[in-house]
C-alpha cells in the first residue's frame, strides 16, 4: 500500500494532536484526541513488525519445545510439545501468526509450570531458557513511547 | 451536558431541604479517570436569605470500567480521614440510585487550583519541589498505614481479612480477574503468580486501610509543593500496608525517572519516609512479594482495560492505552525479577 500504512498512521497522529486537538472542546475531549494520536503511534509500530515478531517467537517456540520434551516428566506433555515443535505457520497473516502464538505461549506456561516443579540439571537450564524467552517476548512487544 | 446538569440540579434540590432555585454552571468533565466519569460543577442555591455557591466534584460510574470498586467503601474512606493527617476532599453525598443520574455516583468538594497530573507535577514549577513532594507523599501514606481501621469506623464497611490472609485474599483476587479478562496467554505474569505463592510473605506487621492506588497522579499538590489532598480512594480496602507501598513504587509510575519511585524520591528514600510514619518496617523481602504482586494487580486492570475496548463495552480511548500497559507491566516485573535492566 502506498502511501506506507505507517506514514499515514504518524501523519494521523500528527493532525490529531496539532490540527484537531487544539480545535476540539472540551478540556476532556482534547485529551481524548491526545491520546487517539498515541493510540495512532502505537498502531503504527506494531504494523511494521507485527507479522515479524510473532513468526519469530513462534519459531523460537517451537524450538524450545523441540527441545524440552525429552527433559519433562510428564508423558502428556511431552508428546503435546513435539506435536507443537513440527507445526507450522502455513499463513502470514497476522490473525493467523497471532492465533499460533497464543497456542504456543499457553503451552508455554505449561511447560514453564512443570519445569519449576523438576529439580535435575537440565530442568534448570530449561526453566533459564523459558526465562532467556520470556525477556525476549517482552522485548518483542516492547513500544517506544512505553512508560517503563 | 445540558441535560446532565439539569438532571444534578434536581437531585441537589431534593438533598437541600431548604434551598432554592438550584441551579448548576461551569459543568465541565475532568479528564482521566477511567473507573469513574469525573466532573467540576458548581452548584448555586438560595438558603435562608443567602446567596451560597459550591465548586463540586461529581463521580459517575461509567458504562464499563477499569475496575470493578464499591463506590460505598470510597466515599467511606474519605469521611473516615476527613480531619487527619491525611488530607481528603470533604465527601458530601454518596447516590446509589441510578435513577438519578443513570449510574451510581458521589459528590465530593473540589479543591481548586491545585494539579494532580504527573505529567505537569514533575515538570516547572512543580518540579523544583520533587523531594518536598516525595517526602509528603510517602509520609501520607505512611500516615495511612498507621491509621486504626477500627476507630476509623472502616471495619465492618470494609471486609476484615486476618495478617495472615492479607496476601492470599488479593492475590487470590487479581489471579481470577486475569483469568477472567486476558485476551492474550500472559505466560510472565503467570509465572510470577506461581512464585508468589510458592513463597508467601510474611504475615502483615497490622492490618491497616489500604489506598489501593497510591501514585503520582492521585493527589492534589499547589505550585509550593504542599500535598492538599489524597485522590481516588475507590480500590481502597483492609490488607497488609506493605502491598500500597509496593503498589507507589511499582517501575511503572516512574514516568520517565527510573531511579525515582513515583518519579519523586529515590525507593530507598521513599521507604525510610514511610517507615518514620508508619512506625512500621519494610522488610525488603516481603517489600518485593508486594512489589511483584502490584504487577500482578497491575496487569489485572490492563487487561481489564483492554477487554472493555474490545468488546466496545466502553470506547473511551483512555482504556486502549490502558490495555497497552499489559506489556511495561511485564518488563516491570522482568526488572523486579532481576531479569530485565
Amino acid at each position: 500500500m502506498k502511501p506506507d500504512p505507517q506514514r499515514m498512521l504518524e501523519l494521523l497522529a500528527g493532525a490529531l494532536a496539532t490540527d484537531v486537538m487544539p480545535n476540539v472542546q472540551p478540556r476532556y475531549r482534547q485529551t481524548s484526541v491526545a491520546i487517539l494520536a498515541g493510540i495512532a503511534l502505537a498502531a503504527r509500530e506494531e504494523f511494521e513488525r507485527a507479522a515479524a515478531r510473532r513468526a519469530e517467537e513462534n519459531a523460537a517456540l517451537r524450538a524450545l519445545f523441540g527441545a524440552s520434551a525429552e527433559v519433562v516428566r510428564d508423558a502428556g506433555l511431552g508428546a503435546r510439545l513435539r506435536a507443537a515443535a513440527v507445526t507450522r505457520d502455513e499463513s502470514l497473516r497476522v490473525s493467523a501468526l497471532d492465533a499460533s502464538n497464543q497456542a504456543l505461549r499457553t503451552l508455554l506456561i505449561e511447560l514453564h509450570a512443570h519445569v519449576e516443579t523438576l529439580v535435575t540439571p537440565a530442568a534448570r537450564a530449561l526453566d533459564e531458557a523459558i526465562w532467556t524467552e520470556l525477556v525476549s517476548s517482552a522485548e518483542r512487544r516492547r513500544l517506544s513511547a512505553a512508560p517503563f | 451536558m445540558g441535560d446532565l446538569a439539569e438532571r444534578f440540579a434536581a437531585y441537589a434540590a431534593r438533598r437541600l431541604a431548604h434551598a432554592r432555585d438550584v441551579r448548576v454552571s461551569g459543568l465541565d468533565r475532568i479528564p482521566g479517570g477511567a473507573s469513574r466519569e469525573t466532573y467540576r460543577l458548581v452548584l448555586h442555591y438560595e438558603e435562608r436569605g443567602q446567596e451560597i455557591s459550591r465548586r463540586l466534584i461529581l463521580r459517575r460510574d461509567p458504562p464499563g470500567s477499569l475496575i470493578d470498586t464499591e463506590r460505598r467503601l470510597e466515599f467511606g474512606a474519605y469521611k473516615a480521614f476527613a480531619g487527619s493527617r491525611v488530607p481528603v476532599p470533604e465527601a458530601i453525598w454518596l447516590e446509589e440510585d441510578p435513577a438519578h443520574l443513570d449510574f451510581p455516583f458521589c459528590v465530593m468538594q473540589e479543591l481548586p487550583g491545585l494539579e494532580a497530573s504527573p505529567s505537569v507535577l514533575l515538570a516547572p514549577p512543580y518540579a523544583q519541589h520533587r523531594e518536598k513532594l516525595g517526602a509528603q507523599k510517602w509520609r501520607i501514606l505512611g500516615e495511612i498505614a498507621k491509621a486504626d481501621p477500627q476507630q476509623l469506623g472502616l471495619v465492618g464497611l470494609m471486609k476484615d481479612v486476618a495478617p495472615t490472609e492479607c496476601w492470599r485474599r488479593e492475590l487470590d483476587y487479581w489471579e481470577g480477574v486475569i483469568d477472567e479478562d486476558e485476551l492474550e496467554p500472559q505466560p510472565i505474569m503467570r509465572a510470577v503468580i506461581r512464585r508468589l505463592r510458592r513463597s508467601p510473605p510474611p504475615p502483615a506487621q497490622k492490618v491497616s486501610v489500604v489506598h489501593g492506588d497510591y501514585r503520582t497522579g492521585n493527589f492534589l499538590a499547589d505550585t509550593d509543593g504542599k500535598i492538599h489532598a489524597i485522590l481516588d480512594w475507590e480500590m481502597a480496602h483492609l490488607g497488609d500496608p506493605l502491598e500500597d507501598l509496593a503498589w507507589g513504587i511499582n517501575p511503572l509510575w516512574t514516568n520517565g525517572t527510573p531511579q525515582l519511585a513515583g518519579g519523586l524520591l529515590p525507593k530507598a528514600e521513599a521507604v525510610r519516609h514511610w517507615e518514620a510514619a508508619s512506625g512500621l518496617v519494610a522488610d525488603p523481602a516481603a517489600l518485593l512479594w508486594w512489589e511483584l504482586f502490584s504487577c500482578v494487580k497491575g496487569q489485572g486492570i490492563w487487561v481489564s482495560s483492554a477487554r472493555e475496548y474490545q468488546a466496545g463495552k466502553n470506547q473511551d480511548p483512555i482504556l486502549a492505552m490502558a490495555g497497552l500497559l499489559t506489556y511495561s507491566q511485564d518488563r516491570c516485573a522482568l526488572h523486579l525479577l532481576g531479569r530485565l535492566a
